[in-house]
C-alpha cells in the first residue's frame, strides 16, 4: 500500500517536471539560437527511454500481451490510426485474459 | 516535427482574435480528442489495477496531463515509490516537449505572461503539429490553447470514466490491462518514430542494452539511465558520422 503522502509528492514531482520541460524549451527557444547541436540529441532521448521501457516490459509480458504489442506496432505502422491500433490490441488482451 | 494535412476548413483569410482562434483549435480537435478519450479510458482502467483512488486519478490527470509521462510512471508504481525512477523516466520520456516548447518560441510574442504559462502547461504534440500545418493569419497561442484545453477535457473525463468502468469489468480483464502501459506507449514509439528525423539506431541501442540489464537482473532506476546513455552514445556516434 502507497501512502497518500508518497503519492502527492509523486504527483507533484511528475507535474513539475513535464510542464518544466515544456516551459524550459520555450524559454530555451527564447534565449538561444545555438541550441541547434542539442537538437538531435533531443530529437533521440524520448525514443531511447520508450525502448528502454518497452522492451523489458515485452520481455516480461505473457504470449497475449506481446502478441498485442506485435499487432499494435504493426497495425500503428501500416495505418497510422492510434484508435484502431488501440482498439485491436485491447482485443487481443481481453481475449488472451481468457485462456 | 509530423506532417500533418489540415482539414480543409482550416485554410484561413483574415486575421483571428485570440477567442476566434481559440474556438478554431477546439474544433480541428476533434480526431485526436477521441483518441485521447481512448488513451484516458486505458489509463483509467490500468491505474484502477495500480490500486489507484478516484482523487489520485484526476489529480495527476489534471496536474501532469501527459499520457506518455502518465502511463510510464505507472510501470514503476508498486509500493514503496521509486521516486528518482518514476521523475528519471518521466524526464526523458518528456524531454521531446523541449522541442515542443522551443517551436513555439516565435509565436507567443504579445501574449500575457499569465497566458503563455498556461498555454505551455496544456501544451501538446498534435495541437502544435496542427498550428503549423495552418494556413492564415491567426493567433497560434490561442489555436494551441483552444486544442489543449479539448484535448485536457477529454482526458480529464475518460480517465475518470476508465477509473470507474474498471470496477464493473472482471479482475482478469482489468489485470490484463495493466498491460495497456506499453502498449499506448508503443503506439507513441511508432508515432515518434515515423515523425522523427532522428536515425533509429540509438533506440535499437537502448532497447537492447535495456533488455541486457533487465535480463542481469539490475533495478529499474539503474536499467533506464545506462540504457538511455547508451542510445545517446549511438546517436552521437551516428551525428559524428554523419558529420564526416
Amino acid at each position: 500500500m502507497i501512502e497518500t503522502r508518497e503519492i502527492l509528492i509523486a504527483i507533484g514531482l511528475l507535474g513539475a517536471i513535464v510542464y518544466a520541460t515544456r516551459a524550459g524549451g520555450y524559454l530555451l527557444g527564447l534565449q538561444a539560437r545555438k541550441i541547434g547541436a542539442l537538437r538531435p540529441i533531443l530529437e533521440t532521448l524520448p525514443g531511447c527511454a520508450m525502448m528502454a521501457i518497452i522492451l523489458p516490459a515485452m520481455r516480461e509480458g505473457s504470449f497475449a500481451e506481446i502478441a498485442a504489442l506485435l499487432v499494435v506496432v504493426g497495425l500503428m505502422w501500416k495505418t497510422n490510426n492510434v484508435a484502431l491500433a488501440t482498439l485491436v490490441g485491447l482485443a487481443v488482451l481481453v481475449i488472451g485474459a481468457k485462456f | 516535427m509530423r506532417a500533418v494535412l489540415a482539414p480543409a476548413f482550416l485554410s484561413l483569410r483574415d486575421v483571428m482574435t485570440f477567442g476566434e482562434s481559440f474556438r478554431l483549435g477546439v474544433r480541428s480537435s476533434l480526431g485526436y480528442v477521441i483518441s485521447t478519450f481512448l488513451f484516458g479510458v486505458l489509463f483509467g482502467v490500468a491505474a484502477a489495477s495500480a490500486d489507484f483512488a478516484h482523487w489520485q486519478v484526476v489529480i495527476m490527470s489534471a496536474a501532469v496531463f501527459s499520457a506518455s509521462a502518465q502511463f510510464a510512471a505507472l510501470e514503476f508504481w508498486i509500493a514503496p515509490l521509486p521516486l528518482a525512477t518514476i521523475a528519471l523516466s518521466v524526464f526523458l520520456i518528456s524531454t521531446r516537449n523541449i522541442l515542443l516548447g522551443m517551436s513555439m518560441a516565435n509565436h507567443f510574442d504579445g501574449h500575457s505572461v499569465s497566458r503563455r504559462a498556461i498555454c505551455l502547461f496544456i501544451l501538446n504534440d498534435p495541437g502544435v503539429v496542427t498550428s503549423f500545418g495552418l494556413k492564415g493569419d491567426y493567433d497560434r497561442l490561442g489555436f494551441v490553447t483552444g486544442y489543449g484545453c479539448a484535448l485536457m477535457t477529454s482526458w480529464l473525463t475518460s480517465s475518470l470514466l476508465g477509473f470507474s468502468m474498471a470496477q464493473y469489468i472482471p479482475d482478469q480483464y482489468v489485470a490484463s490491462m495493466s498491460f495497456a502501459g506499453p502498449l499506448v506507449m508503443a503506439t507513441m514509439m511508432v508515432l515518434f518514430a515515423k515523425g522523427s528525423d532522428a536515425e533509429p539506431l540509438p533506440w535499437v541501442v537502448s532497447g537492447l542494452a535495456a533488455l541486457v540489464l533487465h535480463e542481469l537482473a539490475f533495478a529499474p532506476w539503474v536499467i533506464l539511465p545506462c540504457a538511455v546513455s547508451a542510445g545517446v552514445v549511438a546517436a552521437l556516434w551516428v551525428n559524428r558520422n554523419s558529420d564526416d
